[in-house]
């Protein structure tokens, strides 16, 4: 079990990361879904234990192996239970041979099993062909590949992926994908993917987590604004405003905020309904997703993009489509603020 | 204009004659800028690449200091180190002033400081993600430091080149120490400094041939090593 506890990460005096606690068990398939910004890449630096935490600590099994009270400085040992492959990976001088090999060597292997190894992942991530290239003659997409068979080559227990098709087509990807669930096929493995393509979170992972300004979302990820909570309101009751449309939110909350609204508290009809929700807004579906077996997530356009839950066979009675109308509604309590 | 030509035909001549005072003198500057490069480059380039990866409380003073060194005078450190290994001084035990290695010491405090600011600034310069790289794929400290070297190996080739032209350039500090003694502590740039004293212009002029034809030779050895390297 790789973990953060009580982190905060500080750049210069801006906290970047604000975690009580964040858990990989073994064997997870947890993807971290959030814009730019939000503290993805910044948290998988720590738990690759390539950056301490200013304070809080990451622990291995139990055991701080990065950061807390006595400044743990990670050890190789601790480092190689895990392995990152950033956004924008690099390969290193020479070969993309020399690249997959280069952390197996590391680890004292010896030649003849380092050749081995390295033509059996090079195959598994169709990257045969690429074995005698050098950087400078590799596509983006290429390298991304590379860098992923070469983080593999070395077994780690968990594995961190920043993005790791941002570069790549629809086919490369599903290739990629497919490598990754044939490598927990053959070993215990635990994967953390960073990546701001919710669709992809939902259809690849088992576990999705939401990052907001440094901050675990308390809901799933859809629907995050970041706004600015005016002083005054009737009571704890705010307007807010994102993008073209008010927000009614119940928070005794002012100043910059995440404003959250989870898709399985918005109700979704085709005309306005007499209701208690404070929020009710007429907008037009963009497109439908079957995510999970039995829901549908809407997506729909009433000034900003709000996300639904209904299940297939509401999505079905109410002949949702792209393009067609549609009003939303929530309840002011609702709306989570953090 | 006679003067020039009269001693650049006295220069051909003894490059080509074999003299054995000038191949004397030519050895020992060889023997101390090589002895002086080494010892500087294999101390200054790990605190190169220390000052550059490791962050510390007084990174920046240590920076600065480095820095400032690469200015200090040729000359002050030749005093200073005169104090130091006269007889009277902290290391006379040593009986080195006035002998060749008291000029390659003299080289070695002069070559530190443009070994490590500059070794600083090559690793510097090398994209972050390549220690991290290696890192994050279970190198030891050891290795990750010879894959970020590797990808500064021009810059780091520059700075031994760097290093080298100073140390077989030097004279304020040889002069000091060494004592410009004829058979023994005579390097090229002393012997220059003498022989233009004396007016032996050809003399002097075929000395500062032959240090330009070192300097060339040992620049295009080190083009050669960084062509072998490239990736």
């Amino acid at each position: 079990m790789l973990e953060l506890v009580g982190v905060r990460h500080r750049y210069a005096a801006r906290v970047v990361l604000d975690l009580e606690r964040f858990a990989i068990p073994p064997g997870a398939l947890i993807a971290m879904v959030g814009p730019n910004g939000s503290g993805k890449s910044t948290l998988l630096r720590l738990l690759a234990l390539l950056e301490r935490p200013t304070e809080g600590e990451v622990r291995l099994d139990g055991r701080a192996v990065s950061g807390g009270p006595a400044r743990v400085r990670p050890g190789t040992v601790a480092r190689r239970s895990v392995t990152l492959v950033e956004q924008r990976p690099i390969l290193l001088q020479g070969t993309v041979r020399d690249n997959l090999g280069f952390g197996l060597r590391a680890r004292g292997m010896r030649r003849t099993e380092v050749n081995r190894v390295t033509e059996d992942v090079a195959a598994r991530l169709g990257v045969t062909p690429l074995l005698e290239r050098r950087r400078h003659e590799l596509s983006e997409g290429e390298v991304q590949r590379v860098a992923v068979a070469r983080a593999l080559a070395v077994e780690p227990r968990v594995l961190l992926l920043d993005e790791p098709v941002s570069s790549a087509d629809r086919a490369a990807a599903q290739t990629l994908y497919a490598a990754l669930r044939e490598e927990r096929r053959r070993r215990p493995l635990a994967i953390c993917l960073a990546s701001h393509q919710l669709e992809d979170a939902y259809r690849w992972a088992d576990d999705v987590r939401a990052l907001a300004e440094g901050k675990l979302s308390p809901v799933t990820p859809e629907n995050l604004f970041r706004v600015e909570l005016p002083l005054t309101g009737a009571g704890d009751l705010k307007h807010v405003r994102v993008g073209a449309i008010e927000i009614a939110a119940m928070t005794d909350k002012t100043g910059p905020a995440i404003l959250a609204v989870p898709p399985t508290d918005i109700l979704v009809s085709r005309e306005p309904l007499a209701s208690s929700a404070r929020n009710v807004f007429r907008g037009r579906v963009i497109r439908l997703a079957r995510q999970r077996a039995g829901a549908v997530h809407v997506t729909v356009d009433v000034g900003v993009e709000l996300v639904a839950v209904v299940t297939e066979e509401a999505a079905h009675d109410l002949q949702l489509m792209p393009g067609g109308p549609v009003v939303l509604a929530f309840k002011a309590s609702a709306v989570r603020v953090f | 204009m006679d003067f020039l030509g009269e001693g650049l035909r006295r220069a051909l001549a003894l490059l080509l004659g074999g003299d054995a005072e000038v191949s004397g003198v030519v050895f020992l500057t060889l023997k101390v800028a090589v002895t002086a490069t080494l010892t500087a480059c294999a101390i200054g380039l790990p605190l190169g690449f220390f000052l550059a990866t490791r962050p510390f409380w007084g990174r920046r003073a240590a920076f600065t200091l480095v820095n400032t060194a690469l200015a200090f005078p040729t000359v002050v450190t030749g005093l200073l180190l005169f104090g130091l290994l006269s007889r009277r001084g902290p290391l006379g035990g040593l009986g080195w002033l006035y002998t060749w290695q008291a000029i390659a010491l003299g080289d070695v405090c002069i070559a530190l400081p443009i070994a490590a600011a500059l070794s600083a600034a090559a690793v510097q310069g090398v994209d972050p993600r390549i220690r991290r790289t290696a890192q994050t794929l279970g190198a030891s400290a050891w290795r990750t430091a010879w894959a970020v070297a590797r990808e500064a190996r021009f810059a780091l080739a520059a700075v031994i080149t760097a290093a080298f032209g100073h140390v077989i350039a030097e004279i304020g500090s040889a002069m000091i120490v060494g004592g410009n003694i004829r058979g023994s502590t005579r390097t090229l740039t002393t012997a220059i400094a003498l022989y233009t004293g004396q007016g032996d212009f050809g003399l002097a002029l075929a000395l500062g041939v032959i240090l330009l034809v070192l300097a060339l030779l040992v620049n295009i050895a080190l083009q050669v090593l960084q062509g072998q390297g490239h990736a």
